[in-house]
């Protein structure tokens, strides 16, 4: 083999790149501070076992791993959030609440999830606000979070989309679905196959009530249609902190970049209330997410509420660039329109 | 501007003859064309086409943002793109065929030739059967009669490709339809162009004209 190769997945950035990526990191790391986060550096290498804990067996599954000396296995990061978690219920229990912390830090997989992650090594700009579990923790994280794609000049082409989680776990409660009825569902509304959905709902289900969730997706209008149709008090309880939610947001102008989406069903296992969705123009996959993970310290220490979200850095690199590099409109298309 | 990726071939004429009873014309292109991007009237749409494996790979990375492909290809690849309809055309089935149903019976190993090396792998190992994957990218139908193989995994329309290789169905896989495909970020972004083109669709396959 030659020494020249790079293993997939791999990359450099030299320069023009070098600059505009650290000028990204520099932006989110300003703005993280003047919202008082303090920043966190985590170990690059841990416990296979803490990832287990902290995102799943299937995510932490990605991850690059290796044994140490005694035979334990170790892995490289996949994820900062689990090893915060694991130190604000150990190392940093005394300390008043709620903590704020943030951190601009490489994770590694080796397992991209669809062919257009293919990267190995992504950088992930992220807080965590953990300690406050209440409404306003929730507006505070999404607030940062728009803050920062305003920062970087992208204020009119991101959208963040947002969900409640228990929209969902509350209707699967009261249609009594088993855990594999209930994954099943949540593939399909996932993946917004509707044919197959529709199939499922009448033959199966026999009422349309997910099936309609795929449909929930916009502005404030959908909560009135979600209203009609969700009569647990569970997801009527999720609904309603939507709506406050989505008001907040109004109250600051910010309704345009926001979308209410309660067709994302991706992470029910992780999350625990709101869960949301970064997206760029330019960007053929999300470029951040986040949501409130209130199970996720308990496995630690005391239990305690947590939100927080990570910007993926090269990922937002990577759509400036291309912003600098080609203006508007490419060959391509002028030729068309010939 | 939506960029669709129309899958080249089989479905291509269907894809396009749909398109159009939704509204959206493509009237630059023909089929003989060598040209392989087509600009609608409106300049709303374009399309790309290009070879149905890779109709995945351009919408789940973004650059198209939908597609017009195979159900078949798309389980074969895994690509993590939306799937909201389905066209119901170019219909055909994925099969296990061979000279003989005893093919597939007491073998401690079965060689099977295809063009679906995943959706074979997932097939067999359902069934607790080994196999040995020989991958071909046409005229499987050959590989039997050969020698190459036990038997075939493959897309069949009308059976009559495998009738005049001697060949049999002996058991259906999955069915497979033209399905329209969405990447994740343009669903988002691009929500109420795609959500007006999904409309138009769904009309036209409910027999409206646009």
């Amino acid at each position: 083999m030659h020494l020249s190769r790079i293993p997939a997945g791999m990359r450099y950035y030299v320069g023009d790149e070098a600059r505009l990526r650290r000028k990204v990191e520099d932006t989110a790391m300003s703005v993280f501070d003047r919202w008082s986060y303090e920043e966190i550096t985590t170990p690059s290498v841990d416990y296979y076992a803490l990832f287990e804990q902290g995102m799943g067996v299937t995510e932490a599954q990605r991850s690059f791993r290796f044994t140490d000396q005694d035979g334990r296995l170790l892995t490289l990061r996949p994820d900062v959030t689990s090893s915060v978690a694991r130190a604000a219920a150990t190392l940093l229990s005394e300390r008043p609440r709620p903590l704020r912390l943030c951190y601009a830090a490489p994770v590694f997989k080796q397992q991209s999830q669809s062919a257009a992650e293919w990267r190995r090594e992504n950088t992930q700009l992220g807080c965590e606000l953990i300690g406050d579990g209440d409404a306003s923790a929730d507006l505070e994280i999404l607030l940062v979070a728009a803050e920062i794609l305003d920062q970087l000049g992208l204020a009119n082409s991101y959208c963040i989309t947002i969900n409640h989680v228990e929209i969902f776990n509350g209707l699967s409660e009261q249609f009594l679905l088993d855990a594999s009825a209930r994954e099943n569902l949540r593939e399909l509304i996932d993946n917004r196959a509707i044919p197959e959905l529709n199939r499922y709902s009448n033959e199966v289900l026999r009422c349309n009530t997910f099936a309609d969730l795929v449909h929930l997706k916009g502005k404030q209008e959908v909560i009135q249609a979600a209203q009609n149709l969700v009569s647990n008090s569970r997801s009527q309880a999720a609904l309603l902190a939507l709506s406050d939610l989505w008001q907040a947001l109004g109250a600051r102008g910010l309704s345009h970049s926001f979308e209410i989406d309660l067709g994302d069903v991706s992470s029910l296992d992780y999350y625990t209330g709101l869960s949301f969705k970064v997206f760029v123009d330019g960007a053929g996959a999300r470029v951040g997410g986040g949501g409130r993970y209130d199970r996720l310290i308990a496995n630690f220490g005391a239990a305690e509420p947590a939100i927080g979200f990570v910007l993926n850095l090269d990922g937002l690199t990577d759509v400036l660039a291309r912003q600098v590099n080609q203006p508007e409109i490419s060959q391509i298309d002028t030729d068309l329109k010939k | 501007m939506i960029t669709i990726a129309i899958a080249k071939g089989r479905m291509q004429d269907d894809a396009l003859a749909l398109l159009t009873r939704a509204g959206v014309r493509f009237n630059g292109y023909s089929s003989e064309s060598r040209c392989l991007i087509s600009a609608d009237e409106t300049g709303d749409y374009r399309a790309i086409f290009v070879k149905p494996a890779d109709v995945p790979v351009y919408v789940e990375h973004g650059i198209a943002d939908c597609g017009i492909v195979g159900r078949d290809v798309l389980l074969e690849s895994e690509a993590d793109v939306l799937l909201p309809l389905d066209l119901g055309i170019a219909r055909c089935r994925l099969v296990v065929a061979g000279i003989s149903p005893d093919e597939i019976k007491s073998k401690g190993m079965l060689r099977v030739a295809t063009k679906y090396p995943l959706l074979t792998a997932n097939y067999f190992g359902a069934r607790g059967t080994p196999v040995e994957i020989i991958r071909l990218s046409g005229s499987v139908e050959l590989a039997p009669s050969l020698g190459l193989c036990d038997v075939i995994v493959d897309l069949v329309e009308t059976g009559r490709t495998l009738q005049e290789n001697g060949l049999s169905v002996i058991d259906v896989i999955t069915e497979s339809t033209g399905r329209f495909v969405v990447n994740r970020a343009s669903y988002q972004l691009k929500a109420e162009s795609i959500g007006r083109l999904l409309n138009a669709l769904e009309r036209a396959l409910s027999g409206v004209a646009a």
